[in-house]
C-alpha cells in the first residue's frame, strides 16, 4: 500500500469502517511508513468526540454486581495460578497467625491482596457452587461488599497513631470465621468478620477483649444474616498493648463470660513505632 | 488505573460508577438491544480489568480508552449478526485506533457533550449520516455506499469532510486561531 492509498482510506480507517483486509493493510503501512501521515492523526483525534454524541443510559441495577462477580472470579483464577509455585503461601481460607504483620510493616499492602484473594475466591466458589445468578449469590455479593467496607473501616482505624491491629483466625485451623479488629488508642474497637454462620433465635456473636489480667471483657454482641459477614465499631476503655480479641457465639445477649468454643481469636499489635 | 491493573476490585467499582452509564449508552446506541448492550458493557469492563496494565503505555484518557473498548465490542456484536460481513479480529483486546504511534500526539479537542452537539450541527446532514452509519452502525464505507445509494467515492468524501468539519469545530479557540493563521 502506498502513502496515497493509506491517506485515501484514512477517514474510514479511523472510524473502523474498513473491512478486515483493508484495515490490516493500512495498519501495516502505518507501522512501517516513515512519513507522519498528519491528516490521519488529525482525523483520528476527532473520533473520541463522537462518544459525546451519545446520551448516557442507566443499565439494569444488577449489571455492576455481575461485572464485579466476574472480575472476582478472574482475580481468583489469576491469584490461584500465581500462588501455585509458592507452597508456603497460607491458604486464603486458613490464614495462620504468621500472617500478623510485624511492628512497623506496611500492613495495608500486606493485607489488601490476601483479603481480596479470599474475597475473590469466596465469590468464585459461590458462582461455581450455585451455577447461576440467583438470590443466594446476590446475598454473597452483598456480604462481600459489606465485608470490603468493613475491612476499609478497620484498616483506617488501625492506621491511626497508637492503634493496634489484630488478625482473627479460627484457632482450630479448620477454616472457620476470620476477620480483623483495630483497637484504637482510646480503647474503641473496629471489627469486621466473615464466614460466620447466621444467628438464629436469641443467639448473638460476642466479641471479647482479654488484657494483661487475663479476664475476658465483653465489648459487644451482634447478629449475622445470610451474608455471613459483620462489622461494627464499639467504644471501650483502653486496656493496653498486646490485647487479645476473641469471638464466641452466645445463646443470648448479655453474657459475662465467654462460652466455648472460641470461634476466632487474635492478638493486637501496634502498627507503627 | 494502577490499582485496576493490580487487581483492585474497588477500582473497578469506581470505574463503573464513573463510566457505566456512558458505556451502556454507547453499547445500546450501537446494538439497539438492552440485553446485548449489557453483555457488551460487561465484556468491555472485564476486558479493561484484564488489560488495565496495557493502558499505562497507551495514549489518551481513561474515558477514551474504556469507551473505545465498549465501542469495539459493540461493533463486533452487531457485525456478528451479519454473517456476510468480513469480520475484523474479534479477539483484539484493544481497538486499532488505540495503538497508533506516539508521534500522533495532537492538540486536545473539546470533548464535552455540548461542544460535540454544536460541532455535529455544523456539518452537513449527509456527512453526519455517513459518520454515524460508520461509527455507530458498524457499516463499512462500501456498505454505506450501498445503503445510501451513492458512489463509494462520495462516501469517502463525506467521511473526510465530516471529520474535518468536526475537528475544526472542536478545536480550542486558541488552537483554531493558530490553524487559521497558519
Amino acid at each position: 500500500m502506498t502513502c496515497a492509498e493509506a491517506a485515501e482510506l484514512a477517514p474510514a480507517f479511523v472510524l473502523g469502517a474498513l473491512g478486515a483486509a483493508e484495515s490490516d493493510a493500512v495498519r501495516r503501512h502505518m507501522a512501517a511508513c516513515p512519513e507522519l501521515h498528519a491528516e490521519m492523526a488529525e482525523l483520528h483525534s476527532v473520533v473520541p468526540a463522537l462518544f459525546g454524541a451519545v446520551e448516557p443510559v442507566a443499565p439494569s441495577a444488577g449489571l455492576k454486581d455481575r461485572i464485579l462477580a466476574a472480575a472476582a472470579i478472574d482475580l481468583a483464577e489469576r491469584e490461584g495460578a500465581g500462588s501455585r509455585p509458592a507452597p508456603s503461601r497460607p491458604s486464603p481460607t486458613q490464614p495462620r497467625p504468621a500472617e500478623v504483620p510485624r511492628r512497623g510493616t506496611d500492613f495495608g499492602s500486606i493485607f489488601r491482596r490476601p483479603i481480596w484473594s479470599a474475597v475473590a475466591i469466596a465469590a468464585a466458589l459461590a458462582v461455581v457452587a450455585l451455577g447461576a445468578w440467583n438470590v443466594q449469590l446476590r446475598d454473597q455479593l452483598t456480604g462481600l461488599e459489606a465485608y470490603r467496607n468493613g475491612v476499609v473501616q478497620v484498616l483506617d482505624a488501625a492506621a491511626q497513631p497508637g492503634a493496634q491491629l489484630a488478625v482473627l483466625t479460627d484457632p482450630t485451623g479448620s477454616g472457620g470465621p476470620s476477620g480483623l479488629a483495630a483497637v484504637a488508642v482510646d480503647g474503641s474497637v473496629a471489627m469486621v468478620m466473615r464466614d460466620l454462620k447466621p444467628t438464629t433465635g436469641t443467639q448473638v456473636y460476642e466479641a471479647w477483649l482479654i488484657g494483661a489480667n487475663q479476664v475476658p471483657v465483653a465489648i459487644g454482641g451482634f447478629k449475622v444474616d445470610r451474608s455471613g459477614t459483620a462489622s461494627f465499631v464499639t467504644p471501650h476503655p483502653a486496656i493496653g498493648e498486646g490485647v487479645v480479641v476473641a469471638l464466641t457465639l452466645e445463646a443470648q445477649p448479655g453474657a459475662t463470660t465467654p462460652t466455648p468454643p472460641i470461634l476466632a481469636v487474635g492478638t493486637a499489635h501496634a502498627q507503627s513505632s | 488505573m494502577e490499582r485496576l491493573a493490580s487487581g483492585d476490585l474497588g477500582a473497578l467499582d469506581r470505574l463503573y460508577e464513573q463510566y457505566g452509564a456512558m458505556a451502556y449508552g454507547i453499547a445500546y446506541r450501537i446494538t439497539g438491544d438492552r440485553s446485548a448492550a449489557e453483555d457488551v458493557v460487561q465484556d468491555a469492563f472485564l476486558g479493561a480489568w484484564r488489560n488495565a496494565a496495557r493502558y499505562v503505555d497507551a495514549r489518551g484518557t481513561v474515558r477514551t480508552w474504556l469507551l473505545s473498548i465498549v465501542h469495539h465490542r459493540a461493533i463486533d456484536a452487531i457485525r456478528r449478526r451479519r454473517p456476510t460481513v468480513e469480520l475484523p479480529d474479534s479477539d483484539a483486546a484493544v481497538p486499532d485506533t488505540l495503538t497508533l504511534p506516539d508521534t500522533w500526539a495532537d492538540v486536545e479537542l473539546r470533548l464535552d457533550r455540548a461542544a460535540v452537539q454544536v460541532a455535529l450541527g455544523r456539518i452537513s446532514d449527509v456527512q453526519r449520516e455517513a459518520i454515524e452509519l460508520a461509527y455507530f452502525g458498524g457499516l463499512t464505507q462500501t456498505e454505506i455506499a450501498d445503503r445510501t445509494g451513492v458512489p463509494l467515492g462520495t462516501v469517502k468524501g463525506r467521511l473526510r469532510l465530516g471529520l474535518q468539519g468536526l475537528r475544526a469545530a472542536l478545536l480550542p479557540p486558541d488552537a483554531a486561531d493558530r490553524a487559521s493563521r497558519g
